[in-house]
């Protein structure tokens, strides 16, 4: 509820972003716009940097010296993504060696899919077709929308370094299904729980989300439903072709793509399984996503080492 | 704890394009700062890039507080 709908400060500020008006400074925001702005580079730069664990430990399992520097490499590009967003963040007037080293574990905001376990080499991969299509998917509507001008500036880098790592992430997958065997089968079980995992990642849909401050001050131009959408657009496609079934399908009719599992639902962490006989609503979506998943503390700690507890105590 | 002071960060791609603001970083000191810009900002292999302090740029256009020009 950030925009106050009858605060006329707020009212007249959205109403200039209407019309084009792109913020530069602090003194161009209302309270509103500027809390719905840090909201939104808390998200990203938590994301990149939760990202960069998850990754680094998975890179042990490249299968060779060339791929095992690609992962370490986009591993670097996230570090720097996320010091991106705190960079920005700081000159809003946050602190940040308290975001990164000040914070629990519990209380960074990436999504649950930055909770999880990254495996094997299939996991790696998935991971980087999947959940950088995401982040390339909610980071370039950004990048076209966004008011701030600092913000659409910035990601002219992450997004071009993001795209880098789809391709990383989509080369190899198909590398994996070509292959056949087992490395095929450990692609159809990744895709299995990551696919349900970055379908979650957007959020509630539309019809269910409270008016939202950051499509009113044009921090973003698409809904979740249309984010989804694009990403689907995308991978649904993309996995067919490669003969890697997914729990979705395009419906000619409606033309757009239809989730064909009960959503949202419950998974077991523990088995990476998506428990389709157990609808959820969103409210108790947003309860696991808050109990977080089993590797939170583990890649915080990677984050913040020693020196987690210095800054925090 | 400090982060130390802000630097703006400018890079030129090729000898015939203007130098352009590519972003910023925080640093305690200039050498740090080199290393900071030139290790982030590797999405280019520059043919030049400096590091201005943010409280050296003397703002013309803004005469208010200074726009965060990049990142």
């Amino acid at each position: 509820m950030t925009p106050k709908p009858l605060d006329p400060a707020e009212q007249a500020l959205i109403a200039r972003i209407n019309d084009g008006l792109m913020i530069e400074t602090v003194a161009d925001m209302t309270p509103g716009y500027k809390k719905a702005l840090l909201t939104q580079l808390t998200v990203q730069g938590d994301t990149e940097l939760m990202s960069a664990p998850a990754y680094y430990l998975a890179a042990r399992d490249a299968p060779t010296i060339n791929s095992r520097i690609a992962v370490t490499a986009i591993v670097h590009d996230e570090l720097g993504h996320a010091n991106i967003a705190y960079r920005i963040m700081e000159d809003l007037g946050a602190d940040k060696r308290q975001l990164v080293y000040g914070r629990q574990p519990h209380e960074f905001k990436h999504p649950y899919g930055f909770d999880q376990p990254l495996e094997n080499w299939a996991e790696m991969v998935v991971a980087n077709g999947f959940f950088d299509r995401a982040g390339i998917t909610l980071l370039s509507d950004v990048h076209q929308n966004t008011s701030y001008g600092p913000l659409k500036r910035a990601l002219v880098k992450v997004d071009r370094e993001e795209v880098l790592h789809l391709r990383h992430g989509e080369s190899w997958m198909k590398r994996l299904a070509k292959a056949g065997g087992e490395a095929r089968d450990a692609l159809q079980r990744t895709v299995d729980w990551m696919f349900p995992m970055t379908l979650e990642w957007f959020g509630l849909p539309d019809d269910l989300k409270r008016h939202s401050g950051q499509l009113a001050y044009r921090l973003k131009g698409l809904t979740n439903d249309q984010l989804r959408q694009t990403w689907m657009a995308a991978t649904v496609p993309l996995c067919e072709g490669i003969g890697v079934e997914v729990p979705a399908h395009f419906d000619e009719a409606t033309d757009a793509y239809v989730i064909d599992f009960p959503f949202p639902c419950q998974y077991d962490p523990n088995a990476k399984r998506w428990l389709f006989d157990e609808p959820l609503t969103w409210d108790q979506v947003f309860d696991r996503w808050k109990a977080r998943g089993p590797m939170n503390e583990r890649y915080v700690e990677m984050i913040q080492g020693t020196f987690g507890s210095v800054v925090a105590n | 704890m400090s982060s130390g002071r802000v630097y703006e960060v400018f890079a030129r791609k090729n000898h015939d394009e203007e130098l352009k603001h590519v972003g910023s970083v925080n640093a305690t000191d200039d050498d740090l700062a080199k290393a900071y810009a030139w290790t982030l900002y590797d999405e280019e292999r520059w043919v030049e890039m400096c590091v201005v302090p943010r409280s050296a740029i003397v703002s013309i256009t803004n005469e208010g507080p200074l726009p965060v020009w990049g990142n």
